[in-house]
This record gives structure tokens, sequence and C-alpha cells, in this order.
């Protein structure tokens, strides 16, 4: 109770009340004078000091000490009102009485400081508890600054700043309007700096058990001591334990969140693969089916295969269509495998069919071709929309060129044709979605087959290009790294 | 053979798709019996013993690759897939459970008869099989593992002609990339697909007159391979 009504006084106020206190007995001793005893007088004097040691401190304690047995002297022992003594032997009695004067008010004034040092310990170990579990709970960055940030003000009058990243780069970043060398420093070698032109400013690493995670930037109000420091210490730790615990619940949530939303798109993906080809399945099939009835008259025949063919079509659109999402979602993995490139431009000569039938079509691939490693069914993909391309460009019975040579690390696949070539301005733009050249609205597409291409050219790590022939026609160029194919152990 | 009328059961979800299969299989000459999931399929398969399966693996109460592993326990008759084009992985592992050939959504009428004919020719090719066989300009005598074009020897190595041998004997019939590695290089060589194209390669090369568009020696794109004799 004491400490509580004391604690805020100033040290000078706290003599003037040691000396009030001494005076205070002497006034009321004074009249009993001639009832008591002197060495009950003494006593009375030793009280004041333990008392002052008690709620006032070490120092007043001295003062009461050593003003006590004046007041002593002058007032009580003979000749009163002077400081000569009529018996020599109260000098004896002074001594004795200063003497245990000062060791009552030291002990008691060292026991009440270790109790106080010793609460002050277990206020600052619960405070530290309580912040441990509070960052363990803690759901953001935001809230781990905001407990941070109240347990510095709440211990060491002070204010403190959390700086957060992992590399050199991320906490120079993070450092501005601190000393980002310092920074940069404490989170590289772990060890706490303060930083001598800012006052009483300390970086501490935020070292958790993977990596450090930034740097704690104290302003305390005063230098602080050394059990500060290692609560400081402390306080760093816990931080880095709780900034890590959130930077990896957020990877979770990150790749979950991923997970899901790949799985949702694929699914979807592949349902609406499903429903938009059964009914084109249903309708060329039921085309053909007309044909299979006896006696169809001519015109209906027409009718059922012009029916087939868009069907088809469509079917192809689609096609493009979905394999564009897959592309964009980024959820296609590449199976790719060393091959021979012939062999895929030959299926892709064979799927195309009819479609190529009326232009002369040329195909010239170098002999010492190396095995490309690609994913044979996106590859087929492009060489069938870099020909259907060339084939709806190109005039009838024109020759489109397929070929294929070694161009330093690279293989250049070619398709050129006879048709009127690419418009200059917009070349780039034709690799973007939904972009057709001008004036072709009436050739049918949906300008996604050079998009497609482009997609899957890229996923190869190749690079594709349009160029314009001199004479006349377009050209599309398809390069594809050249690799280190493995070796084919020939026969014995 | 017999000549009765061979029987086909389609097992597929959709009444349309079946509908237009139907039509086409009774075109060809054929019974239908029709299915519309893995376990009604099974049951009729019991019961009918089909001479030709067509089976979409897409089912709703299971997935064809399952019927055909149970089909596989007791039946060795053909197996046609009906299956979308994104699907290789399916395709193939249909394909190994024991699958002979697919057909990839949508289909026409023409194709899906072709390979149906050349389904059922290979069953009743089965028990007689020939000494010789020939495709093209291209004579291959079994006996005397003599390979001649146009009446001259080709040259092949001991690798080329097994892997000729194996396509030949199954005329019309995809067989996937891990089949050819495992049975002619070793099982140890199924991931090293680029030996199997290197050697198609080559056949194609010494075999076929246009080596870039080959007739017989066909690439089932993500797949694997199929022999095409003459039609």
């Amino acid at each position: 109770m004491s400490r509580l009504a004391t604690d805020h006084l100033s040290p000078r106020q706290k003599l003037a009340l040691s000396v009030l206190a001494c005076v205070l007995v002497a006034i009321v001793a004074a009249p009993l004078r001639e009832v008591l005893d002197l060495a009950n007088m003494a006593m009375l004097f030793l009280l004041v000091v333990l008392l002052v040691a008690v709620s006032l401190g070490r120092g007043p304690a001295v003062l009461a000490s050593v003003f006590g047995v004046l007041l002593f002297d002058i007032f009580f022992v003979p000749p009163h009102f002077s400081l000569a003594v009529a018996n020599l032997q109260y000098l004896i009695t002074f001594a004795v009485m200063l003497a245990t004067a000062l060791i009552t008010g030291h002990l008691t004034a060292t026991l009440k400081e270790q109790a106080a040092e010793a609460e002050r310990r277990e206020r600052r170990t619960r405070a530290l508890y309580e912040t441990a579990s509070r960052l363990a709970g803690a759901l953001d960055v935001q809230q781990v600054r905001e407990i941070v940030d109240g347990f510095v003000a709440d211990e060491l009058s002070g204010r403190c700043h959390l700086l957060l990243g992992d590399s050199p780069a991320a906490i120079r970043t993070a450092a501005s309007g601190f000393s980002a060398t310092l920074a940069e420093a404490v989170l590289s070698d772990g060890l706490r700096r303060s930083d001598q032109e800012a006052g009483q400013r300390i970086y501490l690493p935020l070292r958790a058990p993977m990596r450090a995670r930034g740097v704690l930037v104290v302003d305390a109000s005063k230098p602080p001591v050394e059990d500060e420091l290692a609560l400081l210490d402390a306080l760093a730790s816990l931080t880095a334990i709780a900034v890590e615990r959130l930077h990896y619940v957020e990877v979770a949530q990150q790749s979950e969140l991923q997970m899901v939303t790949e799985r949702l798109r694929s699914s979807i993906l592949s349902a609406l693969s499903h429903d938009l080809r059964t009914p084109l399945t249903v309708l060329v099939g039921l085309a053909d089916s007309i044909a299979l009835a006896p006696a169809v008259p001519a015109p209906v025949l027409e009718n059922a295969a012009a029916l087939r063919d868009q069907a088809a079509r469509l079917a192809g659109l689609v096609g493009n269509l979905l394999e564009m999402a897959r592309l964009n979602a980024g959820s296609v993995t590449l199976r790719q495998e060393w091959q021979p490139l012939e062999e895929v431009v030959g299926s892709s000569l064979k799927l195309l069919g009819a479609a190529l039938g009326r232009h002369r079509l040329h195909i010239d691939l170098a002999p010492d071709l190396p095995l490309l490693r690609f994913d044979a069914v996106l590859i087929e993909r492009v060489l069938c929309n870099l020909l259907e391309n060339a084939a709806k460009y190109s005039p009838a019975a024109g020759e489109i060129r397929l070929a294929a040579e070694l161009a330093g690390d690279w293989v250049e696949i070619s398709v050129s044709d006879e048709g009127p070539g690419f418009p200059d301005l917009i070349a780039e733009q034709l690799f973007g979605m939904f972009v057709r050249g001008s004036g072709e609205s009436a050739m049918p597409g949906t300008g996604l087959g050079l998009a497609i291409c482009r997609a899957i050219v890229d996923a190869h790590g190749g690079r594709i290009r349009i160029e314009n022939l001199a004479g006349r026609g377009g050209r599309v160029v398809v390069a594809l790294p050249r690799g280190e194919p493995p070796a084919v152990e020939e026969e014995a | 053979m017999s000549e009765q009328v061979p029987r086909v059961l389609v097992v597929e979800d959709e009444a349309q798709i079946r509908h237009f299969v139907r039509l086409a299989l009774e075109a060809e000459g054929c019974a239908v019996s029709e299915a519309a999931g893995v376990a009604d399929g099974l049951a009729r398969a019991g019961a009918d013993d089909p001479a030709l399966v067509v089976l979409d693996l897409g089912l709703p109460d299971g997935d064809g690759v399952d019927f055909i592993r149970s089909f596989r326990a007791w039946s060795e008759r053909p197996v046609l897939i009906l299956s979308a084009r994104t699907e290789e992985s399916h395709k193939i592992d249909a394909l190994d459970a024991g699958a002979d050939d697919y057909l990839t959504k949508p289909f026409g009428v023409g194709e899906l008869r072709a390979r149906v004919r050349a389904l059922m020719r290979r069953r009743q090719r089965q028990g007689g099989a020939s000494p010789w066989l020939e495709f093209g300009n291209v004579r291959v005598d079994f006996a005397r593992r003599q390979v001649t074009r146009d009446g001259e020897a080709i040259h092949l190595t001991p690798i080329e002609y097994r892997l000729l041998a194996m396509l030949l004997a199954h005329p019309g019939q995809v067989l996937t990339q891990r089949k050819l590695l495992a049975e002619i290089w070793g099982a140890s060589y199924v991931e090293s697909s680029h030996y199997l194209r290197v050697y198609v390669g080559h056949l194609r090369q010494k075999l076929e007159d246009d080596p870039t568009q080959p007739r017989h020696f066909l690439t089932e794109t993500g797949v694997g391979y199929r022999f095409q004799p003459d039609a």
C-alpha cells in the first residue's frame, strides 16, 4: 500500500518526507520526555527509520537514520537543545543507534527492492507468456504487429516496428524510414544491434526455425538494461515463430486454393468437353446414317453430307476452343517425348485428310533432322492449324509447302502458302486470341488457330513468327529447341 | 466360319449415339444389343456372348476400362472403344487393359463400319494364320523371314523384323507404345519411346512409298501404332 502511495514521488520529495517523519516523531515524543525512558525514545526513532525504509527506500532511510540520531541528541539527550552530550556513554548510544538504524534501513530497503524486482520479473514473465499465447492465436501479420507493439509499450514504454522480409532485397524495401544497412546486417548474421544515431533504437533479428523472417526495431524510452535486452530477445524469437507460422498458413491456404481451383477448372472443362462433343457426335453420326437408308434421293444425300461437314467443322472449332481454355488455364501437362518430326507430320496430314485435297502439298524435311522433344498431340495440333490456315488462304490448286531444317540450336518448321500473305501491321497481333486478318469476314474461322499455336509452341520453349514471302504468299515458322537427343544404340 | 448373324453389344450411355451406331452396325449385317452402363453391359455380354463390343469409355456407373478388365477375364472377343480426343491416357489405359481399337468422337459412320469390318475379319482369320502376307508392294514371308518390295529383297535388322512381325500380327489393331516396347525391347525400355519411334521410322523408310505419308504403318498420335493392311 505504501508503495502505491509513494511510488510517484520524486527523490527530493521522498527525502523531505523522511525528514518530516523524523520531525513529527520528535514533536510527538517531546512532551513525553519526562515520562519515557531515553532507550524507548531511541526505539521510536528506529521505528521511523524502519517505516521510512519500507515506504520510501534506501536514501531516505539513511537520511532518517542520521537526522533521527541528530534530533535524539538535540531534543532528548541532556543537555537538551544542544549537540553537546553530558555523559560520554551517550556517544555509544548514538553509535549503536546509528548503526542499527542504518543496517535496519539497508536490509529493509534491500528486501523491498528484491521483492519489487521479483514482482517486476514475474510481471514481465507473465506479460511475455500472455504475449506468446496471443501471438500463437494471431490470424494475420497486422495482429502480430499490434500484439508486439502493445508489449513493448507496456514493458519498456517504447514503440516498435516489424520489418518483414527474408531476403536482403526484401528487408531493404521493408526498412524504409529505418537504417537499411543495419537491418540487412542484422538479418544476415542474426545478431542484435543498436543504432547510436537514432537514440535508443535497437534492431533485433527475427530468427525462426526455418530462416530469418525479418527485423524487429524497438525504440525504447531509456537505454535498456541487460534483462530488458533478454526480454526483447525472447520477444523477437516469439514474433519470428508467429510470423513463420503465418507464412506457412498462407502457403498452405494458397496451395489448397490453387488445387481446388485447378480441380474445378479441369472438371468444368471435361464436363463441357463431354457435353459439347456428345451432340456433335450424334449430329455427325445421324447425318451419316441418312445415307444408310435405301433409295434416298440425291438432294437429301447432299444435304446430309453438308450437315455432316458443318457438324465436323463445329467439332473442330469446339476442339480448338477447349484446347485454348486448357492451355490458358495452365492445366496442360506436356507429355514430351523424343521423336522424329517426320512422324507427327505424317499423322497431321492423315488427320487433315480431305481438307487439303484440292491443294498441292510439298513436304520438304531435311534429311539430317535430329530427334526433337515435344508433345506429339499438341504439335500435331499446331501443324494441323497451320496447314488448315494455309489451305484456307491459298488459291485452289495453290502449293502448300511444309519444310523443316536445322538452324543453329533450333529446328525450324515452316508452313508456306501462295495466298495473299499476312497484313503487315498486325503481324504480332495475329497471335492474339480471336484476332483475324482484316477483310476476312468471308472466311470461316474464330481467330483461335494461331493463338493456340503460339501457346503450344511457348509451352515447348519454342518460338513462332510469321513472314511474308517475296513473291506471293505467307509463311509461319515454328522454331523448336534442338536440345540433346538421347542416343539410340545401333543393333550389333 | 459360321454364317450366323454376328451379334454386337453397344455399351454407351447416350441413347442418340447408341441409335446411330445401331443403324451403322445393322447396315453392316450385325444384330445389335444395347446397354447403358458397365453393370448392364457386363450382364448383357455374359448373356449374349457378342462377337464384338462397342464401348464408350465415359459411362455413368463406372469406367469403361473396368468393363474391359472384367470382360477380358472370360472373353477374347474384340472391343472397340469410343472416346473423346483429349483423353489419350485414358485410351492407352483401355488399350493396355485389352481393348483392340478406338474411335475418337465425333466419328463418321463410314469410319465406324470400316473399323468394325476390320475387327470382324481379324476374328475370322484367327486359327488359319498364313505363312506369308502382302501389303502395298511388299511381301513378307514369315517362314523364311524374308521381306521383298517389288520383288527385291529388303534387309531388315533383327529388331526391325520383330517389330514388323508384331505389327503384322495385329492388322488394323492399335498397339500402344508401352506394349510394343515391352514386347520387343523388354520391360526396362517402356519409358524409352524414342527407340520405338526411330525403328518405326526405319520400317517406313524401307517399306513405305512415302515415309512422311505412310499408308500401312500408321501413327496413333500419343497412343501407339497401327498396321493397316490393304483395304
